[in-house]
């Protein structure tokens, strides 16, 4: 079944070209604007620009090779801004998703979402985080977590 | 080697086609081709002219047949042939076309051997679908031109599932493929005369989700469709059979949401939702046409960040607003006092308020990122080191939702007088909304109006005249606060009738404005807009005129009454050199939401003479 997830995400992605960089690469959080594209033909004919859509930024999936975790960091890379929010609330549905992304079971979930409250500022330490870095410090975090450890382990 | 292997494959194709046609041959019922399934499934329509069928597919990979485009009874010859042979693998037309042979297979009371199809297999399962929801993109404030809105369906997994999530369900939606440096003028002529390909493609909810929700602010509704298990695998079959295939784009009618009016139909046999089509598929309309034959099971609503972020500001008690704006600009530190004596539960939605707040404007306004990252960060900083904090409130579902407001095509009957001589006005308005109908169901302060025509017969001589044919006409109202300042503005073009000082002639005009709003109570504003006007005639002095002006007035909307009132100058300074000076008021009584009676009046300084028109009747909606 996890499998079945994570390979609906990479079905969705298969359109991006997979750079494989190295690790704690990927969308920086709080990029800046997205810009609205001059939209106003577009919105009322319905048909959508090439730059309109928002490429994901480089992935990094070039280091992990637990596939949930490469499933977190693919969400991570595009809802960056949206997971801190949540993540900083202890609450949302884009908490909720990178729970079922990992394979984190109902029973543990009170605890994931409070390990990544309590630990915010050590996840993101700074304005110029990368959802790479992110990931990179959740993963350590939940190694360290009796109850958590299970769902990053290589 | 590839070659080789090809010629190998045709050879066996060859040999096994041969092996076939000496084996029975199966003999099709007469009339099977113009079974409707049939025609739904191969997108054939009857031509305008004569009663052969065209396809709408644009794509060769589509048929089996080289004449397929244009002759069901062919394709479904070739369609029958091609399934019957043996093998599998993911070139097999029972592979290609799954919804066709499942479909056949049962007309001819064919056994439904297993097939090997690896490619089709993997990915039903990775969609794994268990319902089907058409999710509407509704129009954004301040974008009128946004009305039409837009549609997409989303692929459930099963809910009682916790390894499943909604926000990794997939999306299938129908687009046109416009090149990114195609000019919004060549994309708008390709787009209604044809020469865009129109794509179905598959993305997961959560990149559609940032695309309308937080990039576009409209608001997203999910219209969960009550499809079983086996319509909705037979809606993911004929995906399948339409995935990356070229069906030609055209915005009217065959756009976004007509190709998913086609695969509903194809779900479920005799759903007929095409069929409804005219001239035009709004995707709003469609929507209705999806609520009135039956299919839905349940909505959602899930608002913008626009809308979650102003009724999270406004959900704030007043001196809390304050500070969230002082935050939001820099004046107020995080961990200044005025934020650390709130308590607890004030505090976290203080934070939320203003991270939300902070986001938006980063995003639709351009804050820079020197000040908008930092400041993110100490926000949510802060905001980690609260635990269990009382949320912001949800906001509340509106209650007339956007299929639920006026039907879009209205029909206006009213008489009237044009400075003592009376008159009798028809007006059609295909298509959407102006600020003084019913405004249930629409954006406030919004208007999209195209093609309406007004024609007025004058009683005096039985004269037929074209008062004014509006080619499109949009409009925005909003109003800026202490944490929005939207710009109110206005477009239009067509021709009208214009006072020459002796005659009134239909000139074409172009017209535009820009300025601003501000609410004076609920359901009222005030706009102060700064305006052009441009005319074109052969009886205006120079051939043409030019008017900067100004429009001040006032716009009530609600549920039983509208009114639009006030002011407007315009100055004509190449040709007549004269001032116009109007005062109009427009006042809509609505009749639930098919009728509406209206009154208006306009009284006139133009050419140092005054002229007042005034006008009464009833609008319709269809």
């Amino acid at each position: 079944m996890k499998k079945l997830i994570a390979g609906a995400i990479l079905l969705g992605a298969s359109s991006m070209a997979f750079a494989q960089p190295g690790c704690g690469v990927g969308a920086m959080i709080w990029k800046g604007q997205s810009g609205i594209a001059p939209h106003v033909l577009a919105a009322t004919t319905n048909g959508t620009f090439g730059n309109q859509t928002f490429g994901m930024t480089t992935g990094t999936l070039g280091c992990q090779t637990n596939q949930s975790v490469q499933s977190m960091a693919m969400y991570m890379d595009s809802n960056i801004d949206k997971v801190a929010r949540d993540m900083s609330r202890g609450s949302g549905e884009n908490l909720d998703t990178l729970a079922v992304l990992l394979g984190v079971e109902e029973t543990d979930r009170d605890t994931f979402r409070k390990v990544l409250q309590d630990n915010f500022a050590s996840i993101f330490p700074n304005a110029d985080t990368t959802s790479g870095e992110a990931v990179d410090a959740i993963v350590a975090l939940l190694e360290q977590n009796d109850a958590l450890s299970k769902y990053v382990a290589a | 080697m590839g070659f080789t292997l090809r010629i190998g494959q045709a050879v066996l194709w060859l040999a096994c086609s041969t092996a076939w046609a000496q084996a029975e041959s199966v003999k099709l019922p007469d009339n099977l081709h113009h079974n409707p399934t049939w025609l739904t499934l191969g997108h054939y329509h009857q031509d305008r002219f004569g009663s052969d069928y065209t396809s709408q597919a644009d794509d060769p990979a589509f048929f089996l047949s080289d004449n397929g485009k244009t002759s069901p009874r062919a394709e479904l010859e070739a369609t029958l042939e091609a399934i019957q042979q043996p093998g599998g693998g993911d070139s097999h037309a029972r592979c290609r076309f799954p919804a066709r042979d499942a479909w056949l297979r049962e007309q001819l009371d064919f056994p439904d051997t297993p097939v090997n199809c690896p490619a089709f297999e993997e990915w039903a399962g990775t969609l794994n679908t268990e319902k089907v929801t058409l999710v509407f993109a509704a129009s954004y404030l301040n974008s009128p031109s946004s009305m039409f809105g837009h549609t997409f369906l989303r692929l459930d997994p099963p809910q009682d599932d916790e390894e499943t999530d909604l926000l990794l369900a997939n999306t299938v939606s129908y687009a046109a493929d416009a090149a990114e440096h195609d000019s919004e003028l060549l994309f708008a002529y390709r787009g209604i005369f044809g020469g865009y390909p129109g794509i179905t493609s598959i993305k997961p909810y959560y990149e559609m989700i940032r695309l309308y929700n937080d990039i576009e602010h409209r608001d997203l509704w999910e219209y969960t469709l009550n499809l079983d298990q086996q319509e909705v695998d037979t809606l993911l079959a004929h995906t399948w059979e339409i995935q990356d295939k070229n069906f030609d784009y055209y915005f009217f009618d065959e756009n976004c949401a007509y190709r998913l009016l086609a695969l509903i139909d194809a779900a479920r046999p005799g759903t007929d939702l095409l069929d409804e089509v005219s001239t035009h598929a709004i995707p709003s309309d469609t929507v209705r046409w999806v609520r009135d034959a039956g299919l839905l099971e349940s909505i959602h609503y899930r608002p913008s960040a626009a809308t979650s972020v102003a009724h999270s500001l406004d959900s704030l008690p007043t001196d809390h607003q304050t500070i969230a704006a002082a935050l939001a600009n820099g004046y107020v530190a995080v961990n200044d006092p005025e934020v650390r004596k709130l308590g607890k539960d004030d505090r976290a939605q203080l934070l939320d308020a203003t991270y939300d707040y902070v986001r938006y404007q980063s995003e639709a306004e351009g804050w820079p990122r020197e000040h908008a990252a930092p400041l993110s960060h100490q926000l949510l900083v802060a905001r980690s080191q609260i635990e269990d904090a009382a949320e912001l409130p949800e906001v509340p579902e509106p209650e007339i939702r956007d299929d639920q407001g006026h039907d879009t095509f209205r029909l206006s009957l009213g008489s009237g007088q044009l400075a003592h001589s009376e008159f009798t006005q028809l007006t059609i308005r295909p298509a959407y909304h102006d600020v003084l109908d019913p405004p249930a169901g629409y954006r406030t302060g919004a208007q999209l109006q195209f093609l309406r025509l007004d024609a007025r017969l004058y009683h005096k001589n039985d004269e037929l005249q074209v008062e004014q044919i509006t080619g499109v006409e949009i409009r925005s109202l909003s109003p800026r606060n202490q944490f929005f300042a939207p710009i109110s503005w206005q477009v239009g073009f067509g021709g009208r009738r214009t006072d020459t000082g002796d005659d009134r002639v239909l000139a074409p005009y172009l017209e535009g404005g820009a300025g601003g709003s501000w609410s004076l109570a609920q359901n009222t504003q005030a706009f102060a807009i700064a305006t052009t006007d441009v005319e074109i005639d052969d009886d205006i002095k120079r051939g043409y005129d030019f008017a900067p002006g100004a429009d001040l007035g006032l716009l009530h909307q609600n549920n039983r009454f509208s009114l639009l009132t006030g002011v407007k100058t315009k100055a004509w300074i190449v040709s007549s050199q004269h001032r116009q000076d109007q005062f109009y008021a427009e006042a809509n009584w609505h009749i639930g939401r098919e009728f509406s009676l209206f009154a208006k009046f306009t009284r006139e300084d133009h050419y140092d003479r005054y002229q007042s028109t005034w006008q009464a009747g009833l609008h319709a909606y269809f």
